[in-house]
């Protein structure tokens, strides 16, 4: 990329400054600071304190690139901020459905919004639903919307989109392995409104893959996988407009694995994904388009800006060299970036919105398509008011007065961003390599080897806080002696005495006959599908028969109670 | 000899947010603990491992709320059982508000955000000192 000149040039003028550098570092002695003598970024990987042309010299620009264009680690599209700044997508959801579409309301009010002006929700599901139960099992007491909102039927949904025109709005559906019954009353509701599945926008998440690196109760594995696929599937034929799957690297970030674990082991799913999807005779080219990620964005700047551009340059390589992608949807990795939850602190929890302000500018100068921005008080509590809204102007602060969305990708070119870029790349392809040597992404999920890698670099990261190698603001320096504030948010007591006299009158009141038949013909379609091989999916007759259901107004626990006994449920790790 | 103190350590099976809890649990080994971990979706699940493991100290982690309930089902179900003298801590996301409460029921300690695991093995250590004694 230089010519020979600026090269010799460039490691002259590095030899010279590198000799100047040692000097002053040994003047220092013992009192230089370890990061002074071995840099390294927050994975791990060793960088050096100045960089030069020859550092990149041996990097093809065709890995580069420019924005829109193969392999896209300059961004997805030649027209990126100039024309649509990124989505805000806030996660909303406690309480009741009418608690949270007050949020919601609140929310748009103040200026959320998606593409080109369009409403978009970014809606999560209380622990009640996210566990499979019904708001009356007695282990729900105490969780009833709790971080998320208590809708476990179609007469919820009702509850939460009265008025509002499905056709003109983008959904999310943040669920655990509720996906299906979730998605499920969602087009059954719709239904009610006039609205067709084939109308819908929105995500859901269909991320059973997680549970190989967080612990709550899950699905088996493979299990897992095949559900992923029935959604896939079903969709491609019925929702062609519905993001079918979402790439949870961010679980991975709060789980403490490193910038380098949460692309390269997106990686190794994306493979196992694509090759369960063509064995059920999905062409890649027929489900890539819909699929996104959630990305965090956590406190190594440089690092984690780079690490985004790394992840659009190996997705795009890997799908096209080893699954033979044309489309360029297929290749393009579509982000929601969520910036890091597990870095803010409950000392000082001000101070969070400084954090969450720096990881927002890392997420925008990378070129993201959406974002959340964590609330300056989740260290303690469910979001007030005043934080979320705080949270959505730190986005608007960015968007409207830093004047960054006029050029793509601003940071390339450096030679640090894309030494490190090509760096983070190698070392998660490499990850990748690993775990499919392993037989693929479940295999590697199911001996534990996924998450005893993200447990170790939770606990180096843990050690070096402990010992102040790493130094975290008002936790292990800078502290002050502080009362916790006042004013948490807290979710009324009276939603869970609603819930569950909602859930209770639903049952008396729907139309059980009809109720009973729809049960056992989803009882019977999960027993086949137990049965079935990845290879014999692709049909979207699970799918089918959870919308009959729905529209039975069966209740999430009861559909998951139907796939819990079906496929197996629980703790997915072994201590 | 003393035998080594044998904890067990609960989280709800809802609850994404196990990072810490497992590091609690890997620390305690550490210092010489007998350590069961177990996820739990009843508080009665988390009573009978503690019979079955004759354990000393009982630990919570809780970070996506409803720790109030489980809380007062297991302190029930403990007594019950004639766990009385069982150390009972709590971790995780647990509002000053609560942590009063609690502590009033008779958790010994809540660990929130800012403790370390040495802090609540200091504790353990000392509290069974006390129970040799």
């Amino acid at each position: 990329m230089f010519d020979e000149r600026t090269l010799a040039q460039s490691k002259d003028l590095a030899a010279r400054r590198e000799a100047d550098y040692q000097r002053i570092v040994e003047k220092f002695g013992n009192k230089a600071p370890a990061q002074a003598r071995h840099p390294m970024t927050h994975s791990g990987l060793p960088i050096k304190t100045a960089y030069y042309p020859h550092d990149i010299a041996g990097l093809d620009f065709s890995t580069i690139g420019a924005p829109g264009q193969e392999p896209f680690t300059r961004g997805n599209l030649a027209a990126q901020y100039q024309l649509m700044n990124w989505a805000n997508q806030p996660v909303i959801g406690y309480g009741l459905p009418e608690d949270t579409r007050a949020r919601m309301d609140l929310l748009a009010s103040q200026g959320m919004v998606g593409y080109f002006g369009q409403r978009f929700y970014n809606l999560v599901y209380d622990l009640v639903s996210h566990e499979g139960l019904d708001p009356d099992h007695p282990a729900a007491r105490g969780r009833i919307g709790q971080c998320g909102m208590a809708v476990y039927s179609v007469a919820d949904m009702e509850r939460l989109f009265h008025d509002m025109n499905l056709k003109e709005m983008n959904v999310v559906h943040i669920t655990y392995y509720q996906v299906i019954p979730a998605l499920a009353q969602y087009i059954a509701y719709a239904e009610r409104q006039g609205v067709a599945p084939g109308e819908l926008r929105g995500n859901s998440m269909n991320w059973y893959h997680q549970s190989a690196y967080v612990g709550m109760s899950a699905f088996p594995p493979a299990a897992g996988l095949k559900l992923a696929v029935e959604l896939i599937g079903y969709c491609s034929q019925h929702m062609p407009r519905w993001n079918t799957t979402n790439f949870f690297g961010y679980g991975i970030e709060e789980a403490g694995g490193s910038a380098i674990q949460e692309i390269g082991l997106m990686l190794a799913f994306g493979i196992e994904l694509v090759r369960a999807c063509e064995k059920a005779g999905l062409a890649p080219d027929a489900v890539l388009p819909r699929f996104g990620f959630q990305i965090a964005q956590a406190n190594d700047f440089f690092e984690e800006v780079c690490k985004i551009r790394a992840l659009r340059r190996i997705w795009a390589t890997t799908m096209q060299e080893r699954f033979g992608a044309k489309d360029p949807r297929s290749m393009h990795v579509r982000i929601h970036t969520h910036t890091s939850g597990a870095c803010l602190t409950a000392q000082q929890p001000i101070v969070n919105l400084i954090r969450t302000t720096l990881h927002a500018f890392g997420a925008a100068l990378s070129g993201t398509q959406a974002m959340e921005v964590s609330a300056y008080d989740e260290a303690l509590s469910i979001p007030t008011e005043e934080a979320a809204t705080l949270a959505l102007r730190v986005q608007q602060v960015i968007q409207e007065e830093t004047n960054i969305t006029a050029v793509s990708d601003p940071l390339a070119g450096s030679y640090y961003v894309e030494a490190l870029t090509d760096q983070i790349a190698e070392a998660a392809l490499a990850l990748a390599e690993q775990v499919e040597a392993q037989g693929g992404y479940v295999a590697a999920q199911q001996s534990g080897w996924i998450r005893r890698e993200v447990e170790g670099s939770a606990d180096r990261w843990r050690e070096m806080v402990n010992d102040g190698q790493r130094q975290v603001v008002g936790l292990n320096c800078y502290q002050v002696e502080e009362e916790t504030p006042a004013g948490l948010f807290k979710v009324d007591p009276e939603v869970e005495r609603v819930a569950v006299e909602r859930i209770q009158g639903l049952r008396a009141e729907r139309d059980g006959a009809r109720h009973a038949k729809a049960m056992q013909a989803f009882a019977d379609a999960a027993g086949a599908f137990a049965a079935k091989d990845i290879a014999d999916l692709g049909d979207g007759a699970l799918m089918q028969a959870a919308i009959e259901a729905a529209r039975a107004d069966a209740s999430t626990g009861e559909m998951m109670g139907v796939l819990k006994s079906a496929l197996g449920w629980g703790p997915p790790h072994e201590f | 000899m003393t035998r080594p103190v044998r904890v067990l350590l609960a989280k709800p099976t809802h609850d994404c947010h196990d990072r810490g809890v497992r590091y609690v649990a890997r620390k305690f080994r550490d210092a010489g603990f007998e350590v069961i971990f177990t996820n739990f979706l009843l508080p009665a699940e988390i009573v009978n491992t503690a019979v079955q493991e004759d354990v000393q100290v009982v630990g919570v982690s809780s970070s996506s709320g409803g720790h109030m309930p489980v809380f007062e089902d297991l302190i029930a179900g403990l007594k019950d059982q004639g766990l009385d003298d069982v150390m009972l801590l709590g971790g995780g996301v647990i509002p000053n508000e609560d942590a009063d409460t609690l502590r009033q029921w008779g958790v010994k300690a809540i660990f929130g955000p800012g403790t370390t695991a040495e802090d609540a093995i200091d504790m353990i250590r000392a509290w069974a000192d006390g129970q040799d004694g």
